[in-house]
């Protein structure tokens, strides 16, 4: 049994009337599949709007889908509602979501009632999550006094109050400062050790790359490409770039012809770009311009609406081919 | 002249849009039904015109201490007082421009008092329609004016509008449109003069008698003359909220 | 936190009530402080009840402004209690939404608690009035009535909140309304149900509208105690008005239910900002 499985998952949004009077509708999520066995850290990458959010509302009940199924630790969440609901936490990035006119703990136990904790246990795990996440010291003040950052863990903190085993983080780590990142890719670690299945979506690919036992790709309410953190590294090292500056014209048509290479462009501020194909393209690239006396270079990794880019025109090859 | 305008025309499209700052609009009708039920079948002369008097003045007021009141705070809370402030030209203009558009609004609460004391069987006759043309212009006036005060006054201190409600209700009391003051201890009733309310209902009230309007110039005067240092305040208030501005650097919450 | 994961339980109602009674009493201790509370909050009150009660004066001697006091003093905590209406709506701005429907307890045991701020402080305004402004009126409460005229107060201010609550849930998804909705409401309760007016004033469709409405009931029985009726004389009048706020809150509690069923189809609840 899979931890979270989705099958033909799609959400359809009726837009509310416009001041024509014309209804619109947005597609949200189109034909999702998804399986993710128990204790996988599951990665959802995609830009805004690519449906990650929904897919997590879905998983977390606020949303039900307009057709298809979806199901956590085999329980359906729109017929098996009383199940799910106390299977899952849910995390959203931000520092919404919480009382700030309460105490951390006090935050931490109404949370913990409303999962249906035992009376008896609320003290104790919430005493223990505060130490977790490092907000003992300031457990008993107001939730609106706290930095951004102690918001953020609290969240999770909360998310963990009923001791799930499944966890859904959306975007957990907007707006966190880098330290409190490297702290979150530590507990996500933790989680696992723990057992639990977490799904975390983020636009960020070294986050996922770092985090995850395995990465989706969606664009469009659709899934493009289900990765391990290799195979996506490998894909984003395929579509790896030079940029130098200072690249005399004769040496642009060198490098040109250098294999691997598939585009080479020079802008108005005289930064020329070189597209790079393979991996193994960087290497004769780079020792050419330094040969040549070009020393004001860098390689980049392609952001991630490049790899977008050339997972749907590959895909659209495949699909002419 | 311009920024009057665009003060006035600013007002008018957020008041179309935030019905829910209206409200007074809503408890004016509610108030004439529930006072006119009040003074159901009591033989007291004039009784009833304050029934529906009473109301509307209590309208005009609200909409003065909570719609235009509001103003500045509104500005504030939503960080356009600075900007507003930076523009060239003067900030009173356009205060005076919003205000006038709330005050002009604020005359729907005599048809609104009107048309329930009419439906509730009670035919009133302005017996005296210059009085009334007058009294009704010197009010508007006034409450433009105590409105500006009001504004300037609730953005200095920082719980200001904690007691914004409370002082609707004594002032009430001490102008005695409804309650007559010689129902007030003594030694209040000389502070009803200090109420532009007071001279006003006092004035209405007449202009709708039978009997001839006793000191008419000089009841006017007094409405208009309490506008005047109304406006005075506000004027005084404002530069203090704008030097304070300047000083600190910002007015808003921090 | 090595324990087996999930210890899938019930949600009991009575540890999430008392849970969310914190949000309530820190929503009071942020919204008033005491002298807020004293200077600013109930001078309004009272002023207000004073205008009423003198207005009996003027029109109808003693027995009028008795009537008014009396009526107005228990008005002051339905105004307080209707802010339940607003309050809900916080919820929405504060992005607890999402959480509240994905937890298992049901939707309406939260919000059913996390106003009862208000029935606190407005239970607070109705008994100050009574018993300050009262006898200036000619309601002379003898010690005697004094227990049946608090667990009247709080009858009316449970009743109230729970017909806030009620109104509430609708204004969950039209927050704009709140304000609107909450003053409706209470202007609704001022003038139908023998606060200004008897009851009699009105036509009976008006009456039989004001009997479902909570005040209606503990405003009969509060005048009647302080004529000097006996228990057995008061008990139905009150039992009628627990009654009535009962079947407001069991609406509210349908309505909450509604809320969280069709935010889930339509989509309305958001995650984060």
């Amino acid at each position: 049994m899979n931890a979270i499985q989705t099958r033909a998952l799609r959400r359809v949004f009726t837009a509310g009337r416009d001041k024509r009077g014309k209804s619109g509708s947005r597609t949200a999520l189109d034909g999702v599949d998804l399986s993710i066995p128990p204790g996988e850290v599951h990665g959802l990458l995609g830009p805004n709007g690519a449906g990650k959010t929904t897919l997590c509302k879905i998983l977390s009940t606020v949303l039900v889908p307009t057709s298809g199924s979806a199901s956590v630790m085999g329980h359906d969440v729109v017929t098996g509602l009383a199940a799910v609901r106390p299977l899952v936490g849910c995390v959203f990035g931000g520092d919404r979501g919480l009382y700030g006119r309460l105490s951390g703990r006090k935050n931490l136990a109404y949370w913990a009632a409303l999962y249906g904790v035992p009376r008896r246990l609320i003290d104790g795990r919430t005493t223990t999550l505060l130490d977790r996440f490092g907000l003992a010291g300031r457990a008993d003040e107001r939730v609106e006094t706290y930095s951004r950052g102690m918001k953020q863990r609290l969240h999770l903190a909360r998310g963990l109050v009923h001791n799930p085993p499944v966890l859904l983080l959306d975007e957990p780590t907007t707006g966190m400062d880098p330290v409190s990142a490297m702290d979150f890719r530590r507990l996500i670690g933790e989680l696992r050790n723990e057992g639990r299945t977490v799904l975390v979506t983020t636009h960020d690919m070294a986050e996922a790359e770092a985090v995850c036992d395995r990465v989706t790709l969606v664009n469009d309410g659709r899934i493009l490409h289900s990765a391990s953190p290799q195979e996506l590294s490998a894909l984003v090292s395929r579509y790896g770039r030079v940029e130098a500056r200072n690249v005399p014209d004769t040496l642009t048509q060198r490098v040109r012809i250098l294999p691997g290479v598939t585009r080479v462009a020079t802008d108005t501020d005289g930064v020329t770009r070189i597209e790079l194909a393979s991996a193994d393209a960087a290497p004769p690239v780079l020792r050419l311009l330094i040969e040549r006396g070009v020393t004001d270079l860098a390689t980049c990794r392609p952001g991630l609406e490049e790899v977008y880019l050339h997972l749907i025109a590959d895909r659209g090859m495949e699909v002419g081919r | 002249m311009n920024r009057y305008l665009a003060g006035f025309r600013l007002q008018t499209a957020l008041l179309r849009r935030a019905f829910g700052d209206l409200h007074t609009l809503l408890t004016v009708p509610v108030y004439t039904l529930i006072f006119l039920a009040m003074t159901d079948g009591v033989h007291r002369p004039g009784l009833s015109t304050d029934a529906v008097l009473a109301p509307a003045l209590m309208g005009l007021w609200f909409m003065a201490v909570f719609t235009a009141g509001d103003l500045i705070v509104w500005d504030r809370h939503h960080g356009t007082l600075e900007p507003t402030v930076a523009a060239p030209g003067s900030l009173a203009p356009v205060i005076t421009g919003r205000i006038g558009a709330v005050t002009l609004l604020s005359f729907v609460v005599y048809v609104e008092s009107w048309a329930v004391g009419a439906g509730y069987g009670l035919r009133l006759t302005v017996h005296h329609p210059l009085v009334f043309l007058a009294g009704v212009v010197a009010t508007a006036f006034a409450t433009a004016c105590t409105a500006a005060m009001i504004a300037t006054l609730l953005v200095l201190p920082r719980n200001a509008q904690i007691y914004q409600n409370s002082v609707s209700w004594p002032l009430f009391l001490l102008s005695g449109i409804i309650v007559p003051i010689s129902a007030l201890p003594d030694w209040l009733r000389p502070l009803s003069r200090l109420s532009f309310l007071y001279w006003s209902a006092g004035l209405l009230r007449s202009a709708l008698g039978t009997h001839p309007v006793d000191d008419a110039l000089l009841r006017l005067t007094a409405v208009v003359l309490l506008g005047t240092v109304g406006a005075g305040a506000a004027a005084f208030l404002l530069r203090k909220v704008l030097t304070r501005l300047r000083v600190l650097g910002t007015l808003g919450y921090s | 936190m090595s324990s087996p994961l999930a210890c899938p339980a019930r949600p009991q109602a009575l540890e999430v009530l008392r849970r969310a009674g914190a949000v309530a009493l820190a929503d009071l201790a942020v919204t008033y402080t005491w002298r807020t509370w004293l200077f600013g909050r109930v001078p309004r009150k009272l002023s207000q009840v004073a205008f009423f009660a003198l207005i009996g004066r003027v029109v109808g001697g003693e027995d009028a402004e008795r009537f008014l006091v009396v009526g107005n003093a228990l008005m002051a905590c339905a105004v307080e209690t209707t802010l339940v209406v607003a309050s809900s709506a916080w919820e929405r701005a504060l992005g607890t939404m999402p959480l509240l429907v994905s937890a298992p307890a049901p939707l309406a045991w939260a919000f059913a608690v996390r106003s009862a701020q208000w029935i606190i402080s407005g239970t607070g305004a109705s008994l100050v009035a009574l018993l300050l402004l009262g006898p200036l009126f000619g309601a002379d409460w003898q010690l005697e009535m004094i227990p049946v005229m608090v667990l009247l107060v709080v009858l009316t201010a449970v009743g109230t909140y729970c017909f806030g609550l009620a109104l509430g849930a609708w204004v969950i998804d039209h927050p704009a309304q709140r304000n609107v909705v909450s003053l409706l409401a209470n202007l609704l309760m001022m003038t139908i149900c023998g606060v200004q007016v008897a009851l009699d004033h009105w036509p009976a469709p008006v009456q039989t509208l004001a009997a479902l409405l909570p005040i209606t009931h503990e405003l009969v029985a509060l005048r009647e105690l302080l004529d000097g009726a006996p228990l057995s004389a008061i008990l139905p009048d009150a039992a009628a008005g627990a009654l009535v706020g009962a079947a407001w809150l069991a609406i509210a509690v349908v309505a909450f239910g509604r809320v969280g069923e069709r935010g889930r189809r339509d989509g309305t609840i958001e995650f984060g900002a």
